[in-house]
């Protein structure tokens, strides 16, 4: 398993996966929520820059409600997700894997000003970089994360060969070595491919290129693929 | 498996509708038997892995319990009667419990301006060395007796109203945040207020001006100010939880008490709200007879004091 990934145990007795998010796709999407704010205010500020002296105190609230309500708003209607996260699919939970409530999602957006502060977000990056969950300060003290929406089923970079049955029954902590094997294979050169897979001469039967096929083959096989 | 790969396959359609048309889905007869369905998928998967099914069973139920658990755990809709019953009991009960660092917060905040206000009446000149002349000029614009607005020196109610909201409002979520930087930002927001709002007051009285000014904060004084305490007390009391936990861990601590300082900030924001309201319509207009404004004025300050002290205290008894 990745260290990135929390697992959780649910009231089923079963575990969830979360993936947490680190600071780079999180300021991807903030990027993208301030440009879609910056729009709004300024789609909003047209029609009531006509209205005179009084329409710029309905522009001070339209600023106040893009400057702090945004957060909150869109978290609580869009299923813990900004139009920003939405668009890189991430999403604020709650640290049991529950969707953000409001309480939460108020504590940790009123905090984003302190996360903010040197520059940009400066305190936030470093909370990020330290955190083994990769949550900045407001994420801590309010409960929650940010994690991806989409679940990535185990195995989907495996690359394609034709299947091959195991000799012998594995653990499934042994199952899982074998499919991340193949899964990282080919950042691997093929000369630590074939060390790796040597080790494994016992089960496989055989030396260098041939184990490395075979064991993709046997990984190909645990994946259900034909 | 065949036998139960069929309920699957319903269950993961109507999650998927579910994504698409959330209303349309809950409607269906489907999500009656949604909590049980769930439950029998968990069974499943534990089952899987126990038995050591391949990954193919295993991943497809994870998925399928990962999504569920969203949809069985999801938030409960709003009810808005109880933000009513937050602002009339729960809030001053929060304020209550919270008196240690309300009480620090209203002295950072009180004494300077109430020294400054009392020093500056010995040695006006000492206002020069806190502002700059420029600044000194708008406060005397501002209120001065000739003024047909009091408080400002143009713009119009609704103008105002916009302002002082996106203002004060901004402050006071400020003051909590930076509460967080170990008390730091709180005590320094508070402080700084307590010198500028004595400053000020103390230079209008000290040259004259004080009839104005003092008519125009009287009334609005009351929300604004113990809003601001208030913030800021919020702010202490995490900065405090971050430095003494106490006889609990500190992560738990922190997030117990971020929650409750998210609170006291919603309660601010409404109280500011009102201020809001108060000043930009009421306390700039400079026709009011004197005896409805000052009795307003203690009216409010009433109001927010016997709201604070005696709000939701009936219900302790009554629940």
């Amino acid at each position: 398993m990745l260290d990135s990934v929390r697992e959780i145990e649910t009231p089923e007795g079963i575990s969830l996966r979360l993936r947490a998010v680190g600071p780079l796709p999180r300021a991807q999407a903030w990027m993208i929520d301030t440009v879609i704010r910056l729009v709004l205010l300024m789609l909003g500020m047209a029609p009531l820059s006509l209205l005179g002296t009084g329409g710029r105190g309905v522009a001070m609230l339209l600023m106040f409600a893009l400057l702090w309500a945004y957060w909150v708003i869109c978290e609580l209607w869009l299923d813990g997700q900004s139009l920003g996260k939405r668009a890189l699919g991430l999403r604020v939970v709650n640290l049991d894997g529950t969707p953000v409530t409001w309480l939460p999602s108020v504590t940790r957006n009123l905090l984003r000003v302190v996360d903010a502060l040197p520059g940009v977000y400066g305190v936030g990056l470093a909370s990020t970089l330290v955190d083994p969950c990769a949550r900045r300060l407001g994420d801590i003290v309010a409960g929650t994360m940010v994690v991806y929406a989409k679940e990535l089923p185990i195995g989907h970079q495996v690359p394609a060969a034709p299947a091959q049955p195991l000799p012998v029954p594995l653990a499934p902590e042994e199952q899982a070595a074998l499919v991340d094997f193949a899964e990282r294979a080919d950042r691997l050169t093929p000369q630590r491919q074939e060390e790796l897979a040597n080790l494994l001469e016992p089960l496989t039967g055989c030396r260098d290129t041939a184990a490395v096929r075979r064991l993709l083959g046997y990984a190909n096989s645990l994946l259900g693929r034909p | 498996m065949a036998m139960h790969a069929q309920e699957w396959d319903h269950l993961q359609l109507w999650l998927g509708e579910l994504d698409r048309q959330p209303k349309r889905g809950m409607r269906r007869e489907q999500a009656l038997d949604f909590p049980a369905a769930y439950r029998r998928v968990c069974h499943h998967l534990a089952l899987a892995r126990g038995r050591g099914y391949s990954h193919e069973v295993t991943e497809r139920l994870q998925l399928l319990v990962q999504r569920g658990h969203r949809v069985l755990y999801r938030p409960p809709p709003p009810r808005w009667h109880r933000a009513a019953s937050f602002l009339v009991a729960d809030f001053p009960r929060l304020v209550r419990a919270q008196w240690r660092c309300m009480a620090l917060a209203a002295a950072l905040f009180y004494v300077p301006a109430l020294l400054l206000l009392a020093w500056l009446q010995i040695h006006p000149e000492l206002a020069h060395t806190l502002f700059s002349s420029a600044r000194l000029a708008e406060f005397e614009r501002m209120y001065d007796p000739a003024n047909p607005h009091l408080g400002r020196s143009s713009g119009t109610n609704l103008q105002m109203f916009g302002f002082y909201v996106f203002n004060n409002v901004s402050i006071a979520f400020r003051t909590f945040a930076s509460g967080l930087l170990f008390g730091v930002g709180a005590i320094y927001v508070l402080g700084a207020n307590g010198i500028l709002i004595g400053g000020v007051a103390g230079h209008l009285t000290a040259i004259g001006y004080g009839g104005p000014f003092w008519r125009f904060v009287v009334t609005h004084s009351a929300f604004e100010l113990s809003a601001l305490v208030i913030a800021g007390g919020a702010g202490l009391q995490l900065g405090l939880t971050l430095l003494a936990p106490g006889r609990r861990r500190r992560g738990p601590a922190l997030v117990e008490a971020g929650w409750i300082g998210a609170k006291l900030a919603l309660g601010a924001f409404a109280m500011l709200v009102v201020a809001a309201c108060i000043e930009a319509y009421w306390s700039s207009q400079a026709a009011l007879p004197d005896a409805l404004r000052f009795g307003t004025a203690a009216l409010a300050w009433l109001l927010v004091l016997g709201w604070l002290g005696f709000g939701g205290r009936a219900g302790q008894h009554g629940a």
